[in-house]
């Protein structure tokens, strides 16, 4: 589905990527963990299209993405959910999914996204801009969905959130991910990110230093010191 | 009384006018993030292409389109050729080129058509007396076509897909890339409306006053005031902002002078910028 080969890149002179090696199938959650400063949020960047410099190969379904744009990259298939600013602060609800592009059967999607997230169809006509930490992320991700796509990156989706809608957060990825849905995700609640992964990723120094099933970094005693933090 | 209510009505036109050129800054700077200070030449160009388009159908109204398009071209041949070319610069180096596209524009209209004052020749008509008020009939048709015009970008703002787009990535260039918003489309149609409400602003101020290569350059600061005061980045706020100072500097010229009543736009300007920096109706940016 989604492949990253040699991966390199920035957003100036240095390299921030420095050889990014990662695949992900269709319906496989993929976590990536590091410390801060290892690379995952301009890894995600790298993925939607946002990176100013990047080398090394991109592919989407076997197609080399590696030079389109970030517009068409959404077209085809590939959602992204940013860490912060993640709305159309100054659009209404109804309007943040209305104007994605790439969406066939608009209205039809759109009430879908309303029944999965039924809070925001509560207040579609609302700013999004006025609303809490937990509805702005389901609009979020309500936005990143609406072109069914096949591979979503969320970055760090839970950092903002408290426990209890963290865990609900983890749940929707889960379901998500059953519908065919390959996911990429960027998380610093490492621990529970991986519990519902298929395979994990920690990257160190803009490299991937560990990676393998996610059962396997979970019971990793040196991942456990170094990136995921003793203690369950 | 009636002279200072009469004032007042001379600075809603004034405000109307200042406000639309307000709203080309404002739009302009909502989306491409910068401040065009060759909007007032666009202005200027919007004036002469109406001018010639009348001198050569005889036709006010054919007139006002070609001065129409011709700033709407002028504004999107200045994406094409300048502001694109620096869209991945500091928006220093754009304001720098506005100013120097500005020059271009003023220079080129004045080998053009010369420095003389040209005039639209408009029928002269009894002023309506109303509440004791004269109203010219003109300055009616006038504040109509700017409301007609501030209705028009509100309705392509806030009711088309395209205006949707426009919004968003006013919003957050970023996330509307992600969100598969081709930012192509959306700069041609910003800097047409932009180009096109300049030239409408400079058609309605060449037909209340006398057109001359110089009168956009001058309304310049009145235009930023507008938008800043107005909050920049809000098309609303700077129609209001524009009226606000129409008002204020017409209200100013019994005491003050007809040739210093554009200080007024300039104290304006800096008592918003030392007060209230985001405006009346800008709003905190960032958001999480």
């Amino acid at each position: 589905m989604l492949t990253i080969e040699k991966l390199t890149g920035g957003y100036g002179e240095t390299d921030i990527l420095t050889g990014i090696n990662l695949s992900l199938e269709t319906g496989e959650i993929l976590t990536v963990a590091g410390t801060n400063g290892a690379g995952k949020s301009t890894l995600a960047k790298a993925v939607v299209g946002l990176l100013p410099r990047v080398n090394g190969r991109v592919t989407l379904s076997g197609r080399d993405i590696t030079r389109v744009p970030a517009e068409q990259r959404a077209r085809a298939g590939i959602g992204y959910v940013p860490q912060t600013a993640n709305v159309f602060a100054a659009l209404t609800i109804v309007e943040n999914l209305e104007v994605v592009e790439g969406v066939k059967d608009r209205k039809q999607r759109i009430a879908e996204m309303f029944d999965l997230f039924p809070a925001l169809n509560e207040r579609r006509r609302s700013r999004a801009g006025s609303l809490s930490g937990g509805e702005r992320q389901q609009l979020a991700f309500a936005r990143a969905l609406m072109t069914r796509p096949d591979v979503i990156v969320l970055d760090e989706p839970t950092a903002a959130l408290s426990p209890i809608m963290a865990d609900e957060s983890f749940r929707r990825i889960g379901e998500l991910a059953k519908t065919g849905t390959a996911v990429l995700l960027i998380e610093q609640r490492a621990r529970q990110a991986l519990a519902i992964s298929d395979r994990g990723a920690i990257m160190d120094a803009g490299k991937v230093a560990l990676e393998g099933p996610a059962d396997n970094l979970l019971a990793d005693q040196r991942a456990a010191e170094l990136y995921l933090g003793v203690g369950h | 009384m009636t002279g200072f209510a009469e004032l007042l009505l001379s600075g809603v036109m004034s405000g109307l006018i200042i406000g639309l050129a307000g709203l080309a800054v404002t739009l302009v700077f909502g989306i491409a993030r910068f401040s065009n200070a060759a909007t007032g030449d666009t202005m200027t160009l919007g004036a002469y292409g109406a001018l010639l388009g009348t001198t050569l159908t005889g036709s006010l109204i054919v007139g006002g389109l070609v001065g129409l398009l011709a700033g709407a071209l002028a504004a999107v041949l200045s994406y094409v050729l300048v502001f694109r070319q620096l869209a991945n610069r500091s928006p220093i180096s754009s304001l720098l080129a506005s100013i120097g596209l500005a020059f271009f524009i003023r220079a080129g209209l004045g080998l053009a058509f010369g420095h003389n004052q040209s005039v639209f020749q408009l029928d002269i008509v009894r002023p309506i007396r109303f509440l004791g008020l004269r109203i010219q009939p003109n300055d009616l048709k006038f504040a109509a076509i700017a409301l007609v015009t501030l209705v028009i970008v509100f309705i392509l703002l806030h009711m088309t897909p395209i205006g949707r787009r426009m919004r968003a990535v006013a919003d957050n260039p970023l996330l509307a890339r992600v969100s598969g918003i081709a930012p192509r489309p959306v700069m041609f149609t910003l800097w047409s409306m932009a180009g096109a409400v300049s030239a409408i602003a400079g058609i309605i101020l060449g037909m209340k006053t006398v057109v001359s290569p110089e009168m956009g350059w001058d309304m310049l600061l009145p235009a930023f005031a507008a938008a800043v005061l107005g909050g920049i980045g809000h098309p609303v706020g700077a129609i209001v902002g524009g009226l606000v100072i129409g008002v204020a500097q017409e209200l100013a010229t019994p005491f003050v002078g007809f040739t210093y009543k554009i200080a007024v736009s300039f104290i304006v300007l800096l008592l918003v910028l030392l007060v209230r920096p985001r405006g009346m109706f800008g709003r905190v940016e960032g958001v999480r």
